[in-house]
């Protein structure tokens, strides 16, 4: 077995700190970076990705592979840097304002992150202008809005309206998700794209991403 | 029969005539008296005056009381942050920095936090509805309690440290039978362990961890407290609906994520009765009453039989569902056939019935039209219409009035042509003014006494 399946597979289990010592064993075989975060860390992340859209993982499951992949991240981040090896997109993702919950969103940053993409998290109750400004001010292609409640995935609607206002909406894509959000309400309120999981949302910001390229 | 006994006879597994009906009307319920979320789960009379008026308009047969997930968790110290449209969220998790245990000196007693409130008005409710409503107390279930104390954390240490997550879980089902003990006493009937967050996990952590405190709960209520339990849950939980039935509730309940049909083959393996699951926000929040009444009743008419089985929504009602698809929805369980017939000429209704109506720039009288599923079945109907019959007669021969019956194809192709959009609702001259909330003797009579 390849050490770059060796650390797809015990990432996929969520063993942080055997993935951690496997990616420092790679980079001293002089394997590229580039490599090791692709065949390595992305490869199994995406496989966690598969799975949890297929319920065939869960919350749990993804959380500890995502830690994992963390620590091996934090080990490439400045040889990726040096190498000049550049993120897939920049996402700025948040739960809309009035609501406080955050595991959906964090499920989704986690998946993007192991797309390659590089993403600001702007916490909870975020307000439109936040995600406006953030979006503006470092440049991300894509505006990610969450929310778990009836009551506040109106504030989604808001977000496109405040892009619209500060002329960015031609730059950057809106989506959408969480429990009571649908197509059809991403539709309604002007946004660009609406995912059922946190695995296809990660799918769709790196098609979004490239269209923007 | 009463609902009461017709939910007992459902939790018992026995046939029942028709299938009993559990509105979820939680923050919703204020609603139909004009309090916000916040009033109704602080304030006990706004709280008793909602829950009354869910009772009289939606005629349930079991009605929880209080639906707010968050009481426990603010009686062990999580912050919360309060809001007019929803229940409040937990906005800090004491545990978060700290993996301990609390002392179970804190768990909840009748005097601590809003327990005092909720307490009293479960009272009120039992005397008031209590002979012919089973009314249901709703518990935080221990994993999403859990999560309350310790944060998200709580998906993590399931692999980095199983021992502090079983010994944290051990607390809230001490947690879980100390509220049990408190309702009861309060006088519930049944005792829902509602726990969301069990759609989150695999059903190998369900049995790793769950298992044994949910089957600890439920033999508690059944053995000890000789309670009925229902075992509620939000989102996907098709894979853990088996293991749920293994901790042998009496009745479990679920929202649309799940194919309620499949998983009521599952629950009758294990003679457990299952709830749902009318979608929140696509049918009940955003839907027409038409929809409401045609999704319940497709609903019931795939069940061989009407056994072990309980229409109520997916979860907790949103607070805005317009109170029109309640109606519809209660209507469509009470009177099942009617409504069938209903929706089926609803949909088949062309624009060949040619109706016409009045001329309402030129009516001799004011005209007070009563539009209705049906007054003699329907309880908010049959509020509305006593509404227009106690004006009618203060007016007496001044003003015309009539009842349209949605159940009269007749009728049908009225209400398209006048525009009516939510049932029961009264047009003065043609114009709608009131609409499924029942008005005073007092505003009605000051509408007619404008045209008069």
């Amino acid at each position: 077995m390849s050490i770059l399946t060796d650390i797809s597979e015990n990432l996929q289990r969520g063993k942080a700190k055997v993935v951690k010592e496997l990616v420092q064993q790679a980079i001293d075989e002089g394997i590229p970076v580039k490599q090791i975060l692709d065949e390595g860390l992305l490869d199994g992340m995406n496989v966690i990705g598969e799975k949890f859209k297929n319920n065939e993982v869960f919350v749990p499951e993804v959380l500890v592979a995502a830690r994992a992949m963390n620590m091996g991240a934090t080990l490439l981040k400045p040889l990726l840097a040096e190498a000049g090896v550049e993120a897939t997109g920049k996402v700025c993702i948040g739960t809309v304002k009035g609501d406080l919950h955050d595991i959906g969103k964090n499920l989704v940053k986690m998946m993007m992150e192991g797309k390659g993409l590089e993403v600001v998290d702007l916490g909870t109750d975020v307000d439109p202008e936040t995600y406006v400004r953030t979006a503006k001010e470092q440049n991300c292609q894509i505006i990610c809005c969450s929310a778990l409640l009836t009551t506040t995935m109106g504030v989604m609607g808001e977000v496109v309206k405040k892009a619209e206002e500060e002329g960015i909406r031609d730059k950057v894509r809106i989506m959408v998700g969480g429990a009571p959000v649908t197509d059809a309400f991403c539709q309604q309120i002007g946004a660009d794209k609406y995912t059922p999981d946190a695995a296809s949302a990660a799918d769709a910001a790196v098609e979004l991403c490239k269209s923007l390229a | 029969m009463t609902g009461k006994e017709l939910i007992f006879k459902t939790l018992r597994h026995e046939a029942t005539p028709r299938a009993p009906w559990v509105p979820f009307a939680g923050v919703h319920a204020g609603l139909l008296t004009g309090a916000d979320a916040t009033q109704v789960l602080t304030d006990e009379e706004e709280l008793v005056k909602a829950l009354l008026e869910v009772n009289r308009l939606y005629k349930p047969d079991g009605q929880p009381v209080v639906f707010d997930l968050q009481l426990e968790a603010e009686i062990l110290g999580c912050d919360l942050v309060w809001a007019k449209d929803c229940p409040p969220s937990v906005s800090t998790h004491p545990l978060a920095e700290t993996m301990t245990v609390p002392c179970r000196c804190k768990l909840p007693t009748a005097e601590k936090g809003r327990m005092p409130m909720v307490l009293s008005a479960m009272r009120r409710m039992k005397e008031a509805v209590g002979e012919t409503t089973a009314l249901y107390g709703l518990l935080c279930g221990p994993f999403t309690l859990a999560s309350h104390l310790r944060g998200n954390d709580i998906f993590m240490d399931m692999f980095d440290d199983e021992d502090y997550v079983k010994d944290l879980l051990a607390f809230c089902t001490d947690c879980a039978k100390r509220m049990s003990d408190l309702y009861l006493e309060a006088g519930m009937d049944v005792v829902a362990v509602v726990d969301p967050l069990v759609s989150q996990i695999s059903a190998d952590h369900f049995e790793e961890f769950l298992s044994e405190p949910y089957t600890e709960i439920f033999r508690y209520l059944r053995e000890e407290k000789k309670a009925f339990s229902s075992f509620f849950v939000c989102g996907n939980a098709t894979r853990n609906i088996e293991v749920m039935c293994k901790t042998a509730p009496d009745s479990i309940s679920v929202d649309e994520n799940v194919d309620i049909l499949e998983a009521k083959k599952i629950c009758d393996q294990y003679n457990a009765a299952i709830g749902g699951n009318i979608p929140l926000t696509s049918i009940m929040l955003h839907g027409t009453q038409q929809d409401n009444m045609k999704y319940v009743v497709d609903l019931l008419e795939q069940l061989p039989e009407y056994r072990n089985f309980i229409v109520a929504p997916g979860c907790d009602m949103p607070y805005a569902v317009p109170v029109e698809n309640a109606i519809g929805a209660a209507q469509a369980v009470l009177e099942t056939e009617s409504v069938r017939h209903m929706v089926e000429n609803y949909v088949s209704q062309q624009e060949d019935v040619d109706v016409q109506l009045p001329d309402y720039q030129n009516l001799q009288k004011p005209l007070v039209e009563v539009c209705t599923l049906d007054s003699a079945t329907c309880a908010a109907c049959t509020y509305m219409m006593g509404a227009a019959n106690a004006v009618k007669e203060v007016f007496g021969d001044r003003i015309d009035m009539v009842e349209y019956k949605f159940t009269e194809k007749e009728n049908i192709a009225r209400f398209k042509k006048m525009g009516v959009k939510s049932l029961p609702s009264i047009y003065v001259n043609g114009v709608l003014c009131f609409s499924s909330i029942i008005p005073s003797r007092d505003e009605l009579v000051e509408e007619i006494q404008k045209v008069l």
